[in-house]
């Protein structure tokens, strides 16, 4: 290889470690997994993918390592295109799949040491990494141990710790902390900062946590249904809502003399009642309870007590709420993150793509 | 970030090819460390070639009386049956092994490491060989114990052991190739089964062909079990015939490796 002159390696560091158009992925059988991504992903930063279980996140990620061919679209992944030299992203990319795939039968070590060899490195190298990494995991004094005697927690660092272990530029992280305890998930956010602190890997990982995006990435894109609804940092999407959030519960009786009608049966006319409160930027529903984008809560709150007393109606209750990941996610998808989980639509939607992928 | 910090990678397609005999060692190491770790699987290996020789040896004694019955004793002929019995068995459910990576998802892990697709199914197929020609020493030795005539000495012994690692890396191949396709290890399992039956009875494993009726000798002779038996029994009972051996490693080796490229196809095209 031909040594590159300092103009070219600022060139090279300066282009996006990965950067994605209009990727898409259909499986046999017509499911559009991946419906036209395109986002781009800066050298050392921690760049989170959120959405629900089968938004297309994994796919994603398949495809990003060369495991699957996309139906349409272009990626480069650390300066190679991944339809066109496969093995050249291979080589520089480190996956940890959300299976915990560690082998059993062997030792902490032996893991290592294989997966050192499947990397090509040389015998020395592959002892010094191993100590490395192992270090880094805290997985040191058990690494002479069966991985059928680690607990959950160690296995997934063992795993993370093989995805270390040739030092690639990129490492792609699948739902890194998914049934994992909160402590361990704590333990397992501390590594991948350290890892970016330290040894300067950029982290391509997907979460359906949405406290997990917040605290650990730098950007976030938001994902549902194969396409990405928003990418930003997790201040600037929760800015992106416009202000805070107020929740409203309405006695559905109204109280005094004057005869009101019912808030249900007049949900239109009552939410443009709210929408025309001073400060109060949006209104929409959910579980039950007004919410309304104010742009201040502490201000508004007073203001749509009294507006609501005014109309004849007692507020049953009223919280006042700073914007999460999880209010970014409805305001942009019009369903909550978590609504998702054990329908029965979404159960098949996504045994469906588990069988595509397999 | 310095150059050195980065690994010593061996890179280009160039040197795919020149890895390609190195991934598919360190695949077949994963494999070999589950042989021996394994301990009631090594037991096992242990007793059931014993249990067949003795069973079956004693059930059809008899048939050594049989007038045209090519050996001295049942249990002389059925010894190198046996060997291809295991060898058969060992192979055929070699694919197993692909349909379990994937479901713990070993197998992506494989593939997101820069090693050519081939040395998957080669590197398997590789530990299927070096297994069976472990068994297959062990029930030599058994064979050799109970008194089973044995023409060809200690070179003969290491030829039974090659034609056995050979075969099974045949039935290794044919299971692999549905192990790229089928993605449940149960309906794997049934297919498997589906084979082993009859390639064992439409060969001359149990049985001299000459007891067999036409049609059934007609299927014995493409059976890839006769290739490696009718060399193997030569080994035991006769004594060298070069040609015939010769033969069955070649005819083996050719349809091991046309196996193990189809394996490697359906592999490549399922991940597509």
């Amino acid at each position: 290889m031909r040594a590159m002159n300092a103009a070219e390696i600022r060139a090279a560091l300066a282009e996006p470690i990965i950067s994605v158009e209009d990727l898409v992925k259909v499986y046999r059988g017509g499911v559009r997994a991946v419906d036209g991504v395109s986002f781009e992903v800066k050298r050392g930063e921690i760049f989170g993918f959120l959405g629900p279980n089968g938004a297309g996140k994994t796919t994603t990620i398949m495809m990003l390592i060369t495991l699957l061919r996309p139906t349409a679209g272009r990626g480069r992944v650390c300066g190679r295109d991944i339809t066109v030299e496969p093995d050249e992203v291979r080589a520089r990319i480190g996956y940890v799949s959300q299976d915990i795939a560690v082998d059993d039968t062997l030792t902490g070590r032996e893991n290592l040491f294989l997966q050192g060899h499947l990397y090509h490195l040389t015998k020395d190298l592959i002892a010094e990494r191993c100590r490395e990494v192992l270090e880094m995991v805290d997985l040191t004094d058990r690494a002479g141990s069966r991985v059928s005697t680690y607990s959950g927690g160690m296995r997934k660092r063992l795993d993370i710790a093989g995805g270390l272990i040739h030092r690639p530029e990129l490492l792609f992280l699948d739902e890194p902390t998914l049934g994992l305890d909160i402590q361990t998930r704590r333990r397992i956010w501390d590594y991948i900062r350290l890892l970016r602190d330290r040894e300067n890997v950029t982290i391509f990982m997907t979460t359906h946590y949405m406290e997990e995006a917040d605290q650990l990435c730098d950007r976030v894109a938001i994902i549902d249904h194969g396409k990405v609804a928003a990418i930003g940092s997790p201040s600037e999407l929760k800015a992106g809502i416009g202000g805070d959030l107020l929740f409203v519960e309405v006695e559905e009786r109204p109280v005094g003399p004057a005869p009101s009608p019912d808030v249900s049966t007049e949900g239109a006319e009552f939410s443009s009642f709210l929408a025309g409160i001073e400060g109060v930027s949006r209104v929409t529903v959910q579980d039950g309870r007004w919410v309304l984008v104010v742009s201040s809560g502490e201000l508004a709150a007073p203001r749509v007590l009294s507006a609501v007393a005014g109309r004849g109606h007692t507020v049953r209750s009223l919280a006042m709420k700073k914007p999460t990941l999880d209010d970014v996610f409805l305001h942009y998808t019009g369903r909550a993150l978590r609504e998702d989980e054990g329908s029965s639509d979404f159960l098949r939607r996504r045994i469906g793509l588990r069988r595509a992928r397999a | 970030m310095s150059t050195a910090a980065r690994p010593v990678v061996k890179r280009g397609s160039t040197v795919m090819s020149r890895t390609f005999l190195v991934d598919t060692w360190w695949v077949a190491w994963r494999e070999m460390k589950h042989f021996v770790g394994e301990r009631v699987r090594v037991i096992m290996i242990l007793v059931q070639p014993f249990i067949w020789l003795v069973l079956m040896g004693n059930l059809f004694q008899r048939m050594a009386m049989l007038p045209g019955f090519p050996a001295r004793s049942y249990l002389d002929y059925m010894a190198p049956g046996v060997v291809t019995m295991v060898t058969l068995f060992g192979g055929i459910f070699g694919g197993m092994t692909i349909v379990w990576d994937r479901r713990l998802g070993y197998l992506n892990k494989l593939l997101a490491a820069p090693i050519a697709r081939s040395a998957v199914v080669s590197g398997k197929m590789l530990a299927i060989g070096i297994q069976t020609s472990v068994q297959a020493a062990i029930i030599f030795g058994i064979a050799m114990f109970m008194g089973v005539t044995f023409k060809t000495g200690v070179l003969g012994a290491v030829m039974v052991i090659a034609l056995a690692a050979i075969l099974s890396t045949v039935f290794a191949g044919i299971s692999l190739s549905f192990g790229a396709v089928i993605t449940s290890h149960e309906a794997l399992m049934a297919v498997m089964n589906f084979f082993t039956m009859p390639l064992m009875f439409t060969s001359n494993a149990m049985m001299p062909l000459s007891f067999m009726p036409g049609w059934l000798q007609t299927l014995a002779k493409i059976n890839p079990l006769s290739y490696a038996i009718n060399p193997m029994r030569s080994l035991f009972l006769t004594g060298w015939r070069p040609g015939e051996l010769i033969q069955g490693v070649i005819i083996l080796s050719l349809v091991s490796l046309a196996l193990g490229v189809l394996a490697t196809r359906l592999f490549k095209r399922s991940l597509a």
